[in-house]
């Protein structure tokens, strides 16, 4: 049972559940901040686990990662990850000041991107959960910035994680002035997996 | 090729020294002087070993504590209990001599803090490594293991130095 398994339609359907997950998350993230934030989510993909850190040019690239077990149903994990010059742009976004005012990544900063993060994965895995008539939830987010390869494989080598194959979804966040480019994995378990399918018809 | 121009191809790689990558579930062994790489430890544990008489090394990137960890299709060498007979086995296959083999660790950190899902894969990775090394034999001279950040190793068959670089504390040798 793997991803590879779905059709072209179903990829669409889950590609406007993560539009419909973006969107309440958009809502979300603009309540919280007290201006107009937007979120979507141009493409979404299937791809190899290996192949996730060439996305930042290579196992060594600094990135920012917020990881989520899923609880539930489906088990397995999400993945938040941006580049650390998008995720100091995020944190410009939510204060509405201009790119470039954030320059170091401390814990103010990784605190608001792990929310962030963290408000999108609830919202998208509710939005699955809603789609596909299961209970999705996230535990308690953790964050960390360092080597791309590393963080992939932290997550990948967790013991209840087997999963190859993930699902991406590029995401993108933007006012008027500000656009921002980051990445979120959903990577369920096996079984997690074939649970999630066979609701969406594929099994 | 004429004897000048190869002692001059010969200077020029023990100068530049051939880095050679292994992969994520990968090993390989080399001969003084290339250099053998591994990038972006994290849960894993870069395994490097080296036979000091001959300057053969040996670089094992593993990824999980055994075989039955995973039923998934992958890389054999991602398991330590299948990445390190076979790594040594290589070596000897080489020449390198198995009672002369010794051992040098780095990775094995907890990337996440503070969560109790997978905070404790790479102390697992580390424990079966050692387990592994003691049945082949070989025995450890440094660790450095542990901790929350990643790490790229360099395993110098020439002198048997392993270069540890990481964003938290630069570049260092063990």
């Amino acid at each position: 049972m793997r991803f590879d398994a779905l059709s072209e339609m179903q990829i669409d359907a889950l590609r406007e559940t993560g539009s419909i997950g973006a969107g309440h998350a958009a809502t979300a993230l603009s309540q919280l901040v007290g201006h107009a934030v937007s979120i979507d989510v141009p493409t979404l993909e299937v791809l190899d686990v290996g192949e996730v850190p060439e996305l930042f040019g290579g196992p060594e690239t600094l990135v920012v990662g917020v990881h989520v077990r899923l609880l539930g149903d489906v088990g397995g994990s999400m993945l938040f990850l941006a580049e650390r010059s998008s995720a100091l742009a995020l944190v410009d976004l939510m204060h509405a000041r201009p790119v470039g005012t954030a320059r170091a990544f401390s814990a103010d900063e990784e605190a608001l991107v792990t929310h962030v993060a963290s408000i999108l994965m609830s919202a998208y895995l509710a939005a699955v959960g809603r789609l596909a008539d299961v209970s999705l939830l996230p535990a308690r987010p953790s964050s960390t910035l360092d080597m791309a390869g590393a963080i992939v494989e932290a997550v990948t080598s967790d013991a209840a994680l087997r999963a190859d194959v993930a699902l991406l979804l590029k995401t993108r966040f933007y006012d008027a002035d500000t656009s921002v480019d980051a990445y979120l994995f959903f990577l369920p378990d096996p079984a997690g997996l074939g649970v999630l399918l066979g609701r969406l018809g594929v099994a | 090729m004429s004897e000048a121009s190869a002692l001059l191809r010969d200077l020029a790689q023990a100068l530049d020294p051939t880095h050679l990558i292994v992969g994520v579930g990968e090993i390989a062994c080399a001969r003084e002087p290339e250099v053998l790489v591994t990038q972006a430890l994290g849960s894993c544990v870069g395994v490097a070993l080296w036979d000091p008489r001959l300057y053969i090394g040996g670089l094992a990137h593993v990824m999980l504590p055994a075989a039955s960890c995973s039923a998934a299709a992958g890389k054999r060498h991602r398991f330590a209990d299948l990445a390190i007979p076979d790594l040594v086995e290589r070596m000897v296959d080489m020449g390198a001599g198995p009672r002369r083999i010794v051992a040098k660790l780095a990775g094995g950190a907890s990337m996440f803090r503070g969560e109790s899902g997978i905070d404790t894969i790479g102390d697992r990775n580390v424990a079966a490594v050692r387990y592994q090394l003691e049945r082949a034999g070989v025995p450890i001279v440094v660790e450095e293991t542990g901790g929350s950040h990643a790490r790229t190793i360099e395993l110098s068959t020439g002198t048997g130095i392993l270069l540890v670089r990481s964003y938290t504390y630069g570049i260092h040798e063990i």
